[in-house]
């Protein structure tokens, strides 16, 4: 097992460069940070040439690639415009851990996602917990009591919550536990952020106000995972070893939890595998409605201000999310599946 | 084991939460300049009792530096934490803040030749940290403007000064290279602490990575900056140290909060006090709940400016009877009363939030589409083929209209698209995304490039003052001058001659004669049509008072904001 992690990472590695020239590429063409820069006015033509100049913008393609791979520190720039390149860079590049600067923060580009990470953690892990257990009792249910009132019932709404856009439920969620029962003078929730200034950051607060959004996320993604495993749940449940199991006289947990779910979880894990590095890049709408400082918006607001280290930085971060939690994923089957070996 | 295993990481998740622990830019909470130099604290209230005022900004600054961001959010926290030279009131006319007098030439402020303006400072202005603020600190963020070493947002108009010298501490001379009328509005938007930022230069040869640029602990402010998440909100606590009168507010926090509708859910919910760029839309519903609205001009209007682009634009459009036939063709007075509201109002001129140069005052073309049909059939353009669209040598009367995908705009074109075509005009729309719209020449961007006959955004001369530099023919962008700002593509040589001449003239009467001049040609010519006025719009919360708001220095009287009790 060692050998072929061992294998994975290494064969990771081009894989990782060849993703980081395509998502360059593709960033190049996003538009013109510097365009950006003026606030409510078009960049004077003076500053635009200065600004390209000292962000290193007006570099071919080929060598702003170069630069935010391996540095610039070895390389002399013309700072000043004098056309003389006298001043060295102090960038070391993304192989030497080095992700750049933001453009418009001037802070360095880890710093920047370091903020918004943890919080970006703590709603997503909370969400998928709550998914992925609810899903579980949901899906086992359904499978165990097929078609009956309940089963149909659950199904029901959950496709009704299925079909509905995540902004239309964080909306909606919000105007009713927020808005109205204020109105109404019930118990409420918070609108929007992650705690109430006037008390401060407490882990009250923060759990108070993760209520909303996590309910959010959860109900979509929760009605598309209760039915996977409810159809895995059903497969399984019609197997042979299942019925042996049965018929040995064993208890109904002990069929239903250790023989059929641990079997029936091996496609789960597969889409939890994939499911999980995209973590990494929060929820776009949901934070963006809840005002949530996550990574989703991260995102969202440096792709708007065409913001390429930043950008670029929280793309590699999903890329080598998604490498390694893919290897996390084969691990796990094999000690799901003692059937699965990966080497000789 | 295995139980046990998801059970902890299940619990590990949620803790994450009580950890409190996400990097965020703090202010340290004492830092003593001197052994005699008291330490900068907080109120000993509790947090309960604190008067903490909620802002929301629909977006979050990307810095807090006076020369290293252009963007509307950050200007508003320079009446905060720093303070311009001369700020500008409710009805954004200009008073000494750090000076003692606005320069004039009639104190001796402006020299007789327009290039010298020697400014007083007060003698009790103050750093939060006790340091005293004096001509030096003016001296140093005119030098780090126009340092090249130094990546500021921008240099303008640092860069048209040819010195800047102290006579004494609280004299500050600025000798510009030519006369530079534009001085009022666009000098000393937020001074630097030249001693704290000019020992990192020193070291570093730039203050691009000088922390202070992300922690400005040390401000002349009624309020200093505390902390700021990334993201979530910024925190700034009275200044105790403050030269001026004391805030009455303990505490600004200010939320980011990017999403408009939960914009309006947090202030109906009672969330925040204060929200800005609020839609006409929301108005009633805001005002419904309790909120007042407030509007303040800003100088910006939307207009619809015609391209008059050779190798691109439609040849009607040249014609000024053609462009005069659409200003008469479009109701624009029905669109701001239906689609605003009644909320704002038509411009007539470039000039309507500076009454002064937009005098005489010009009044609007009417909505007259005969007298439109009329211009129309006198300049050639009729329908010969019966198909609804006039056409002359050939060629149709289509205009090809472009703007960004906001709602509103989106509304608007479509009503146009309708009346113009009740005269024969056909109206193209052109939605565009925002980002995509405004990309530069170089990048191939729409407007940039004129692609459009008509291109239509929110604009206005350089507010407060007059100045419209822009509209010059060396700022049309091509590939030898991409970085052109004349998207218009108007090359005007009387106009060119009286924006070089109102740029110089530092005689307020005189450069007031010149922009008249300047605003009867935009009207004569119609270079552009008004659309509707586009002023900051503010929702109150009830339990903020004294509030009030100006288009230049937002936020001016902030430490006049109090709590009802």
């Amino acid at each position: 097992m060692g050998r072929y992690i061992l294998k994975r990472l290494l064969q990771g590695i081009p894989l990782l460069l060849f993703i980081s020239i395509i998502l360059f590429l593709l960033m190049m063409n996003m538009g013109d940070p510097v365009a950006t820069m003026g606030g409510r006015r078009v960049t004077r033509s003076s500053d635009y040439e200065r600004l390209r100049r000292q962000l290193g913008l007006d570099k071919p393609i080929y060598v702003q690639y170069l630069y935010w791979l391996a540095g610039n520190d070895w390389a002399k720039t013309d700072l000043d415009g004098d056309g003389i390149a006298e001043t060295s860079g102090i960038r070391r590049g993304i192989l030497r851990g080095d992700f750049g600067a933001s453009l418009l923060a001037r802070k360095p580009v880890l710093d920047v996602i370091g903020e918004r990470l943890p919080n970006t953690l703590i709603l997503m892990v909370a969400s998928e917990i709550i998914i992925i257990l609810g899903a579980l009792l949901v899906g086992i249910y359904s499978a165990l009591r097929q078609y009956s009132f309940m089963d149909n019932f659950v199904t029901a709404i959950l496709f009704i919550a299925y079909s509905m856009p995540i902004f239309f439920i964080a909306l909606i969620s919000m105007y009713i536990f927020a808005v109205l029962f204020k109105r109404w003078g019930l118990p409420y929730l918070p609108t929007v952020g992650m705690f109430d200034p006037q008390i401060g950051r407490t882990t009250a607060q923060v759990l108070w106000h993760m209520i909303l959004p996590v309910l959010s996320i959860s109900l979509i993604s929760f009605a598309a995972y209760s039915r996977y495993i409810r159809s895995t749940m059903l497969e399984v449940m019609n197997q042979d070893y299942i019925r042996t199991a049965r018929s040995k006289g064993l208890p109904r947990r002990d069929v239903v939890f250790i023989h059929a779910l641990k079997n029936a979880s091996l496609p789960i894990v597969t889409v939890v595998g994939l499911d999980l590095p995209l973590l990494l890049g929060g929820a776009v709408v949901t934070e963006r409605i809840f005002a949530w400082p996550g990574m989703g918006r991260l995102f969202l607001d440096h792709v708007d201000r065409v913001d390429l280290p930043v950008v670029m930085g929280i793309l590699m971060l999903i890329a080598v999310a998604v490498v390694v939690f893919q290897i996390l994923t084969d691990i796990v089957y094999a000690w799901l599946d003692p059937r699965i070996r990966y080497e000789k | 084991m295995k139980r046990k295993l998801l059970f902890v990481l299940a619990i590990a998740a949620l803790a994450l939460s009580a950890c409190g622990g996400t990097p965020k830019t703090e202010a340290p909470k004492t830092t003593p300049v001197n052994s005699t130099t008291p330490a900068v604290t907080e109120p000993p209230v509790s947090q309960a009792e604190k008067k903490v005022v909620t802002l929301i900004y629909t977006q979050e600054f990307d810095n807090l530096s006076p020369l290293y961001t252009s963007m509307w959010f950050a200007w508003t926290t320079w009446q905060m934490n720093n303070h311009w030279a001369w700020e500008f009131d409710e009805k954004n006319e200009p008073f000494p803040r750090l000076v003692t007098e606005i320069p004039s030439t009639a104190n001796g402020g402006i020299s007789a030749d327009g290039r010298v303006i020697t400014m007083k400072l007060r003698d009790d202005i103050k750093w939060s940290d006790n340091t005293p603020l004096t001509a030096d600190d003016f001296i140093f963020t005119w030098e780090m403007a126009v340092s090249p070493k130094n990546t500021v947002a921008t240099t303008y108009p640092y860069d048209a000064i040819e010195s800047v010298t102290a006579a004494d501490p609280q004299t500050v001379v600025v000798t510009f290279t030519e006369p530079f009328a534009p001085w009022l509005a666009t000098l000393w938007h937020g001074i630097l602490p030249a001693h704290i930022l000019r020992p990192v230069y020193d070291a570093e040869g730039t203050i691009d990575n000088a922390e202070w640029l992300k922690n400005p602990t040390v401000g002349c402010g009624p309020y200093n900056f505390a902390e700021w998440e990334s993201g979530s909100y910024a925190r700034f606590v009275r200044n105790e140290n403050y030269w001026g009168t004391p805030a009455k507010i303990d505490e600004i926090f200010i939320r980011f909060v990017p999403d408009d509708a939960s914009q309006i859910a947090a202030l109906k919910a009672g969330d925040a006090d204060l929200g800005t760029f609020i839609s006409y839309s929301d108005v009633p519903g805001l005002k419904e709940a309790g909120l007042n609205i407030m509007v303040e001009p800003n100088g910006y209007s939307e207009w619809m400016f015609f391209t008059l682009n050779k190798e691109q634009s439609n040849p009607a459009i040249f014609d000024v009877n053609v462009r005069k036939a659409i200003a008469m063709s479009i109701d624009r007075e029905s669109i701001n009363r239906d689609l605003l509201l009644g909320l704002t109002k038509v411009p007539a001129s470039f000039w309507d939030a500076l009454p002064y140069y937009n005098n005489p005052p010009l009044t609007n073309y009417p909505y007259d589409p005969n007298a439109a049909k009329a211009l129309l059939d006198k300049a050639g353009w009729v329908d010969t083929n019966g198909d609804g669209v006039r056409e002359k040598d050939g060629v149709d009367l289509v205009i090809e209209h472009a703007t960004t995908i906001k709602e509103i705009r989106q509304d608007v074109q479509a009503v146009m698209q309708q009346q113009l075509a009740e005269v024969g005009i056909k109206l193209n729309v052109n939605p565009v995304d925002d980002t995509l719209y405004f990309s530069s020449y170089a990048d191939k961007g729409p407007a940039a490039k004129g692609e459009y006959d008509i291109q239509e955004w929110s604009d206005g001369p350089l507010f407060p003052d007059p100045d419209l530099y822009y509209w010059k023919c060396d700022q049309i962008p091509t590939d030898e001058n991409p970085t052109g700002e004349n998207w218009f593509y108007i090359c005007d040589k009387e106009l060119d001659s009286l924006i070089t001449l109102q740029s110089t003239q530092v005689d307020a009467v005189e450069r007031q004669k010149t922009i008249s001049k300047i605003n009867q040609l935009f009207y004569d010519k119609v270079y552009l049509i008004g659309l509707w006025q586009d002023p900051d719009v503010y929702a109150i919360g009830s339990r903020l008072k004294n509030v009030k708001f100006s288009g230049v220095t937002m936020f001016f009287n902030i430490a006049e904001w109090d709590l009802v009790k």
